[in-house]
């Protein structure tokens, strides 16, 4: 498991602060999410209350295509898609019934996958993304940052994209700006303009 | 005779004559655990008999240790009941509890979080209040600490024991008016508690609790009970046979002045009020038969001499 390049947690209660550390550092090791996060910076004031998290993310694996995991071959009417790793099937099933009807989606068994459509091509069959890890990566990470900072704070803004990530929460309304310019703030801290 | 509260460890080879021996020396087997091939007995014993009961236990390769906490009734109290407080902390700080004897039930908040908004409803304040004592698992921040305890001990009658990451000192002054008890160290945390520092604060919760609770029994010691917990214990299980009839852990569970008995109140009242424990003094004279907030049971709460000017 390969370590944060950068972890921090500001807080003026020092007693406080080292407790999240160690609940931070307990939760994402528990939810397998050392290796995704590159940099964090938690902060947390008591008065507020407040607790805000910004961070980077590593570089992730990339999209999962039908011919990493199948061969796709014409035949007849329709196409035949040979499986050799079951891993995303059931994504595969889900996409494929969307886009041409359960009537025309066969699997007559566990490694074939028949599509009886005229209008099928199979380079771009080829081509659909099956999986996209950013996806349940966004909802993992906010589950974890829900789950780090203390209950009840249910006043919250949060946002994952482009290799970044923020989550903010409190029990009260915040001032208007607040929220902007402490994000700027503490993602200067680990390197990122806004 | 001074009852010494014990937990008697043995094997389950001739453990009935220990039982029987307890019994002949005026002493009383609160709670029984079989496991496996293992006897666990938590039990009051006469204080001067522990010496020839370990004696006796000897060659049964039976352990007696002393448990401050047998014969009471602790509440753990967690802010709530979301993975945030649970199972760590709440549940360790029960577990360790549970080791000395004591019978503890945590009790999770509905709406305990926060700092502003935490809150403490009439069902939970009473469901507290039938405790022994309760001890308050809170979180990390002083400044959170501070603001929301006067809210959560809101109408508590029982002696509050306050656990929280600051240290000892650090709660003592910002919690105002006084808790009975104090431990410090012992926050959040996401992880079960295992290595020695990490311990040394429930030891410290022990401690705490045994010392509020004997300052409790030598405040009821001044105007003794009109019959021991334990010994009514026993005197309704035998004539209603209730651990006989119950799955429950603890059917009777025994508290410093009272008992929690886990049979439905509106069916049993009447009839547990009207029995009599010797020479027509009933159970009505002795206690309160009180409806219990905790299911349907009964909580009975013995009342000191001094009100009823009975002794059995």
């Amino acid at each position: 498991m390969k370590a944060f390049e950068y972890f921090e947690v500001e807080c003026e209660d020092a007693v406080g602060g080292d407790a999240y550390r160690q609940i931070a550092a307990d939760i994402l090791g528990d939810l397998d999410l050392i290796k995704v996060i590159g940099r964090l910076h938690i902060y947390i004031d008591p008065k507020v209350p407040l607790f805000l998290a910004v961070g980077v993310t590593r570089k992730l694996p990339r999209l999962v295509r039908l011919r990493d995991f199948a061969n796709v071959l014409e035949q007849g009417g329709g196409v035949v898609i040979d499986i050799s790793d079951e891993t995303y099937l059931s994504q595969l099933l889900n996409i494929l019934w969307e886009r041409f009807g359960r009537d025309l989606v066969e699997q007559p068994d566990r490694w074939t996958i028949q599509i009886r459509s005229g209008d099928v091509n199979p380079s771009d069959i080829e081509d659909l993304v099956v999986f996209d890890p950013t996806e349940s990566l966004a909802k993992d990470l906010i589950y974890a940052l829900q789950y780090i900072a203390p209950e009840g704070f249910k006043v919250r803004r949060q946002l994952v994209k482009e290799g970044r990530f923020y989550y903010v929460a409190s029990e009260n309304t915040l001032e208007e700006g607040m929220v902007e310019r402490l994000l700027a703030e503490k993602f200067a801290k680990i390197g990122v303009t806004v | 005779m001074t009852l010494v509260p014990i937990t008697y460890k043995g094997g389950v080879y001739r453990h009935d004559e220990i039982l029987d021996l307890i019994d002949d020396l005026g002493g009383y087997v609160i709670q029984k655990h079989h496991l496996a091939q293992e006897v666990v007995l938590q039990c009051l014993v006469p204080k001067e008999d522990i010496e020839y009961l370990r004696t006796v236990a000897r060659p049964l390769a039976g352990e007696v240790i002393e448990a401050p906490l047998v014969g009471t009734e602790i509440a753990v109290v967690s802010p709530s009941l979301e993975i945030h407080h649970l199972p760590h902390t709440s549940c360790d700080v029960a577990e360790y509890l549970r080791r000395v004897g004591a019978k503890t039930n945590v009790i999770g908040l509905s709406r305990g979080f926060g700092k502003r908004i935490a809150n403490l409803n009439i069902e939970e304040r009473d469901v507290i209040n039938e405790h022994d004592c309760a001890v308050y698992l809170l979180g990390n921040f002083e400044e959170c600490i501070k603001e929301k305890l006067p809210t959560l001990r809101r109408g508590i009658t029982v002696p509050v024991i306050v656990a929280g990451a600051p240290s000892k000192e650090r709660l003592q002054a910002i919690i105002d008016p006084p808790a009975e008890g104090y431990v410090g160290d012992l926050g959040r945390v996401a992880h079960r508690m295992r290595k020695e520092e990490e311990l040394d604060p429930l030891d410290r919760v022990v401690e705490e609790v045994s010392r509020v609770l004997s300052a409790y029994r030598e405040e009821i010691a001044k105007d003794p009970l009109s019959i021991s917990p334990a010994r009514l214990m026993v005197i309704l299980d035998e004539k209603l046979q209730i651990t006989a009839e119950s799955t429950h852990p603890t059917p009777i569970t025994v508290q410093i002045a009272g008992l929690r008995v886990k049979v439905a109140y509106e069916t049993y009242a009447e009839q547990l009020r009207a029995l009599e424990i010797e020479e027509g003094v009933t159970v009505g004279d002795v206690a309160e038969v009180l409806p219990s907030r905790m299911r349907n049971y009964i909580w009975l709460k013995i009342r000191p001499f001094s009100e009823t000017n009975i002794m059995v």
